[in-house]
């Protein structure tokens, strides 16, 4: 072997992107992910989530396509459960995906062990294999769950959610957890009677939730109805959850940094000043704020 | 399972539309705790080596019931070696007459398997073969 896959997987070497995403599927080089620190290029990521039967696989298919038609090139991770007493699964959504040999699709089968929330283990790790390789897109699509899937939300640039004409009434659209991790949700199957009627119902429950941003649309996989538009959207809308998890690092390194300083000498002081009322407290947080190594050099020198 | 699942893909290969049987061997690779890679009919030669590559499987699975497998296995296996997927284990299903077997074994079949095959036989072999396949 003249190198390692992972610097195979550099080169673009499609075998060593397979070999690399095996190996941290199974928890192993975990550490060599990490190393890579963000990557050059980052892929969006696009998770698609759904009950069983929705027609995850079947419209990921059209998507690929579609994507491909605009020059983009995409990963696939498929996600389907693992069982809990053999460890055995049965991987079947690439058969609905099409079966082009192209350049510029990877798909990829993956194992969600139970108890993980509808995807498999180490997925953001794989997805970082998948930008290194350096596709345009990833979809990652989730075990077909539905309800209480929401642990999406926190690797995915953006969450879709399938629906499709029929399933119950509208209370089903109230429940707590479906409706809130969504960014886009897609009546799907939407060339059957009633789609127009289910959109109707999770727009107005959406409206009561104030999350009206949330655009619905009408896709049949079947007559490519809404498909284009579904690209699109995916495009064009702004990312948010990871960098949602952004600002929860920012925040957790904000409070470290915060109590750190809470524990200094000299801020107790402050808070005194400002009770006894000789400061301000914009002065009393200025005080906080300082660096206490200059805190130290200045009183230094004041007291030579 | 302490050690990782064995990497199946299952295919048909060609025109033959007849699935019971591969469906029925996923079921009983899937319970003996393989991961199988379901591809589903109408395959090509290309798009069941380019499944095998992407999906990193150490197995590979075909049924053909048509009788066109003297003409597609030995461009299964050529596809393989050309891709550099020596390391896969194949194994054959479906209606394949006797007097072929030994003929796809020299191809690098690993094992064929007739109608009637009871389903822990197809499970043991692929098992015990692991660590060869993976040699």
């Amino acid at each position: 072997m003249p190198d390692t896959p992972w610097e195979a997987l550099r080169r673009g070497d499609r075998r060593a992107l397979a070999r690399c995403i095996t190996q941290v599927a199974s928890g192993h080089n975990l550490e060599t992910v990490r190393s890579l620190g963000p990557p050059v290029k980052p892929a969006r990521v696009v998770a698609i989530t759904g009950s069983g039967g929705v027609g995850k696989s079947t419209l990921i298919g059209k998507l690929i396509e579609q994507l491909r038609h605009q020059g983009r090139t995409v990963a696939v991770l498929a996600c389907d459960p693992e069982s809990p007493l053999t460890g055995g699964a049965l991987l079947g959504d690439r058969f609905r995906m099409g079966s082009t040999v192209d350049d510029g699709v990877y798909i990829r089968s993956l194992a969600a062990s139970p108890g993980r929330q509808a995807i498999a283990d180490h997925l953001d790790a794989i997805i970082r294999i998948c930008e290194e390789f350096g596709f345009d897109v990833v979809i990652v699509e989730t075990v077909g769950a539905g309800q209480g899937d929401t642990a999406v939300r926190s690797w995915a640039d953006l969450v879709v959610l399938l629906l499709q004409p029929e399933t119950g009434d509208e209370l089903q659209w109230e429940k707590a957890g479906v409706l809130e991790v969504a960014d886009l949700i897609v009546i799907h199957k939407a060339d059957l009677p009633g789609a127009e009627r289910a959109a109707q119902q999770v727009r107005s429950a959406l409206e009561l939730s104030g999350g009206t941003t949330v655009p619905v649309l009408l896709v049949s996989s079947r007559t490519g109805k809404g498909i284009a538009e579904l690209a699109d959207r995916l495009e064009s809308l702004p990312l948010r959850s990871r960098h949602g998890d952004a600002v929860h690092a920012f925040l957790d390194e904000a409070r470290r940094f915060l109590d750190n300083r809470l524990r200094q000498p000299g801020v107790a002081e402050a808070l005194d000043l400002w009770r006894a009322g000789h400061i301000d407290i914009q002065e009393a947080l200025q005080k906080l704020l300082a660096d206490p190594a200059n805190n130290r050099h200045r009183n230094g020198v004041a007291s030579s | 399972m302490s050690s990782e699942p064995i990497r199946i893909v299952l295919a048909k290969v060609g025109l033959d539309g007849h699935d019971r049987g591969i469906k029925v061997v996923a079921r009983a690779l899937r319970d003996a705790g393989f991961h199988v890679i379901y591809a589903g009919l109408w395959q090509t030669v290309e798009s069941v080596v380019r499944t095998v590559a992407d999906e990193d499987a150490d197995w590979l699975g075909i049924s053909i019931l048509s009788g066109a497998h003297m003409t597609l296995v030995p461009q299964i296996m050529e596809a393989l070696r050309h891709a550099g997927l020596d390391h896969v284990g194949v194994i054959v299903g479906g209606i394949i007459p006797e007097a072929d077997v030994p003929k796809l074994m020299e191809m690098g079949v690993a094992r064929v398997f007739g109608p009637g095959t009871p389903m822990h036989e197809i499970v043991e072999f692929v098992q015990s073969r692991r660590s060869a396949a993976h040699a």
